[in-house]
């Protein structure tokens, strides 16, 4: 190391040349993607807290009494109706908070994220245009995206509903707005904010944040999920063998 | 190696640890941990999730065949693990985990002890949802 060079200093967020944060790198995501209801999500948060790391905002999903009846449905089911399970491609913000990594390439009027789960990719206009006008409903739903500072805002509409949003249960309707807010706090990390707002599931927007951290040195690999999912078999002899299992036979 | 020691540490911080597509309830019980000590007879290297399949002897001395689930490939390659070398047909190992609810022989596999002491993760940890 050259004489001089501080080795505890820590290394300045890199910028675009419009002077924007580059958010460019490998990250992994990971804190709520697969939760199992708020007793999962506390004990993490009690984990958190005993071993002196930060403990992200986390909040139960604000669903209207009858969502929240559909929900625990899937609860009382411990997640063997996960479409992920099936192999069936997450939308947002799940997908960030696999525990799969992803890349962003930042580029001048646009951002392109590449999943490594599911060889899924979303290219996100930066240059203002709208959403587009013939969008179908779809798992990653449509995304545009503006600058508010440092922080990349990201708009995404036009979802299907066959995903959940983060932990187990978490339903959404044809009307979900999902706004993603990247801030690269740190060259390691980025702090990533969501708000999910759907009027015909949720009371008030539910708002979850993680913390993505760089991959140095790593790259997008390939998971192809499909190849041996056993799951699916083993839990349809899990229902009819399990009877901790007491969900009803029919969905409310 | 950096990503390796970045990795390591995000697989042992419970909030961020893995599992790579389905909650951990679903079938495992975090409150039947179980550890099982024998030989690796085969090793399924394959998406969402590898087996290890393990001859374990009992204490009245029968065998039992083990088989245990783990990370995907990804997951483990970025830990230091490598196809046919880690773990292959022959290799004595101890693996702590959690039985399944259905299957008695059947388990989520957390740690791979070998036979030097060498300690890897193998599977993500209980009660996380999965994470």
């Amino acid at each position: 190391m050259p004489a001089g060079i501080d080795a505890q200093a820590p290394r300045a967020i890199p910028r675009a040349a419009d002077g924007k944060p580059d958010l460019s790198g490998v990250w992994l995501g990971g804190g709520f993607g697969l939760l199992l209801g708020e007793q999962e999500a506390a004990a993490i948060r009690k984990a958190d807290v005993a071993a002196n790391r930060p403990v992200f905002r986390q909040e139960p999903p604000p669903y209207t009494p009858e969502a929240a009846k559909r929900r625990q449905y899937y609860l009382d089911r411990r997640g063997v109706d996960d479409p992920m399970a099936k192999c069936l491609l997450s939308g947002v913000p799940r997908i960030t908070v696999r525990p799969l990594p992803f890349e962003i390439i930042q580029l001048r009027d646009r951002v392109i994220i590449l999943y490594e789960v599911h060889h899924a990719f979303r290219i996100i206009p930066t240059d203002g245009r709208p959403h587009p006008d013939d969008h179908e409903p779809s798992y990653l739903g449509d995304s545009v995206a503006r600058w508010e500072g440092d922080t990349l805002v990201v708009d995404v509409v036009g979802f299907n509903t066959n995903t959940w949003l983060a932990g187990v249960g978490t339903i959404h309707s044809e009307k979900l707005r999902v706004t993603e807010r990247y801030t690269r706090d740190t060259f390691d990390t980025i702090v990533y904010d969501v708000t999910m707002e759907d009027p015909e599931v949720f009371t008030k927007p539910w708002k979850q944040q993680a913390i993505l951290r760089l991959m140095p040195g790593d790259r997008i690999r390939e998971y192809e999920c499909i190849e041996n999912n056993e799951d699916i078999q083993r839990w349809e002899k899990l229902l009819q063998v399990d009877p901790s299992l007491k969900a009803p036979a029919t969905k409310p | 190696m950096r990503t390796v020691l970045v990795l390591a540490v995000i697989l042992a911080t419970p909030h961020v640890a893995v599992l790579a597509h389905h909650s951990f309830a679903a079938e495992y019980d975090s409150e039947k941990p179980v550890t099982v000590a024998g030989t690796v007879t085969k090793v399924e290297w394959m998406n969402p999730h590898i087996y290890v399949t393990l001859d374990v002897k009992g204490a009245d001395g029968r065998v039992a065949q083990w088989r245990l689930e783990g990370y995907p490939p990804n997951m483990l390659v970025r830990q230091g693990w490598k196809k046919d070398v880690t773990l292959k047909p022959g290799t004595e190992v101890t693996v702590t985990g959690w039985r399944s609810r259905m299957d008695p022989t059947h388990g989520a596999g957390r740690q791979v002890t070998f036979a030097d002491g060498t300690k890897l993760w193998m599977g993500p940890p209980a009660g996380t949802g999965g994470l």
